[in-house]
């Protein structure tokens, strides 16, 4: 078995799984259809319940 | 990292998957461009900005968002001139860095892996179909998202509440919860997030400015989270928030441009109406347009909605070996339960394939 991951989104769900894989020494492929990764996540301006920045 | 790429299709194979993806064309070479911008200044093209959610327009070569990775530009063969007429051209004039190139195919890659995590997240309802609310039609009625863009900083109103139909600074603000949400004629699930989030967005209003006064209308408040008890009571004694009990009924507007929400009011038992300067509709969020589509390539079950299916028993698993999924995909959820679900996921995923390493390595 090739020891390589495809994580197909590049959302925050998409970006978490591909650095938990990175830090594990597997390779990753993350595919993300927008021109930049951070998903809908990035378009929000503050997340609750902390009211921290989104990005 | 590939991004602007999508998968086209997937095949078995021993030990694992082979993935199809399309690379794209950007028309701008990712190793020389470092988004300085030269290129934006002359460009004629024009289209709506969907990361702002079509609150303003981006010109046809674009960074699709400021802290954006991988931050290279990219040209929208939908609205570049060049592209479409052969004549123009002005963007690769200005880039002394040549890293314009009109000439760039799209490229098809096969990733031989061993395992696959879906993590496609989510899209936003469009409310124009709930025609009471006026959506589309009336200006100053706009979505949970685009309200999200407003209010940010970087977005096309610098983070002020200027409301679409006049650029005034809206005072009043009303919440429309359950736009689609908890609705048998569109999504018939709770999107659970977006009780929070019109509070959220409450509480950011007043924080920009004092005078600001907001109107929740729910269904009911579903705030299961850990703190989130609190931070509701927070933003009605801190922040001035008002919660009305009640589904809005329909939404119409005066010559002004005001909405006027039309509401029952279960707690008195009343049909009342409000007139604010803006609304905002917390719309259903659903599983990521082509996420059905996804789902029949990779053969993993979704449910009517096109949320994937997993299992019970291991909350990761699709019904597929070696394929997992994780976050909004699976259905709604906020982030810090989208992160969790992702390690898991990775983890799933990690023992997948090193164990069966560690298996050819041991027979060999």
């Amino acid at each position: 078995m090739v020891p390589k991951v495809a994580v197909i989104g590049g959302g925050i769900a998409g970006i978490q799984a591909a650095l938990d894989l990175a830090e594990m020494g597997i390779e990753v492929f993350l595919i993300e259809k927008k021109p930049s990764i951070g998903g809908v996540m990035a378009q929000l301006d503050k997340t609750f319940p902390t009211n921290d920045c989104s990005i | 990292m590939l991004a602007y790429s999508e998968v086209e299709g997937l095949s078995r194979k021993s030990g694992g998957f082979t993935l199809k993806v399309r690379r794209k064309a950007r028309y701008v070479d990712e190793e020389i461009c470092n988004a300085c911008g030269d290129c934006l200044e002359k460009c004629p093209g024009r289209a709506k900005d969907t990361f702002d959610m079509g609150l303003r327009q981006r010109k046809a070569i674009y960074l699709y968002f400021s802290q954006g990775i991988p931050a290279v530009m990219t040209i929208d063969p939908e609205a570049c001139i060049y592209l479409k007429k052969g004549k123009c051209g002005v963007c690769k004039k200005r880039c002394d860095k040549g890293a314009i190139d009109f000439e760039m195919k799209d490229e098809i890659l096969s990733l031989d892996v061993g395992s696959v995590i879906i993590a496609t997240g989510l899209d936003i309802f469009e409310p124009g179909d709930l025609t009471y609310y006026g959506y589309g039609k009336i200006k100053n009625v706009i979505t949970g998202l685009q309200y999200e863009r407003l209010i940010n900083a970087t977005g096309p109103t610098g983070g002020h509440l200027y409301r679409p139909s006049d650029q005034k600074l809206a005072k009043t603000v009303a919440y429309v919860q359950c736009v689609g949400s908890r609705d048998l004629n569109y999504c018939s699930y709770c999107s659970s997030v977006c009780c929070m989030c019109s509070i959220k967005d409450a509480m950011l209003a007043r924080e920009h400015d004092p005078e600001s006064v907001s109107y929740i209308f729910h269904t009911d408040l579903r705030n299961v989270g850990k703190g989130f008890q609190k931070y509701e009571k927070r933003a009605a004694e801190e922040y001035g928030v008002q919660y009305v009990r009640g589904r809005v009924a329909e939404i119409g507007e005066d010559d002004e441009g005001n909405p006027i929400v039309l509401y029952e009011d279960t707690r008195q038992r009343k049909v009342e109406s409000l007139k604010v300067e803006m609304v905002v509709l917390a719309t259903a969020a659903t599983a990521s347009r082509g996420s059905r589509e996804l789902a029949k390539m990779l053969r993993v079950k979704a449910d009517k909605y096109g949320f994937i299916t997993t299992r019970n028993d291991q909350p990761a698993d699709t019904n597929v070996k070696g394929i997992f999924a994780c976050g909004f995909c699976k259905g709604p959820c906020d982030i810090p339960e989208a992160v969790s679900q992702s390690s898991a996921a990775a983890q799933r995923a990690a023992s997948h394939v090193l164990r069966s390493v560690g298996a050819g390595a041991s027979k060999a």
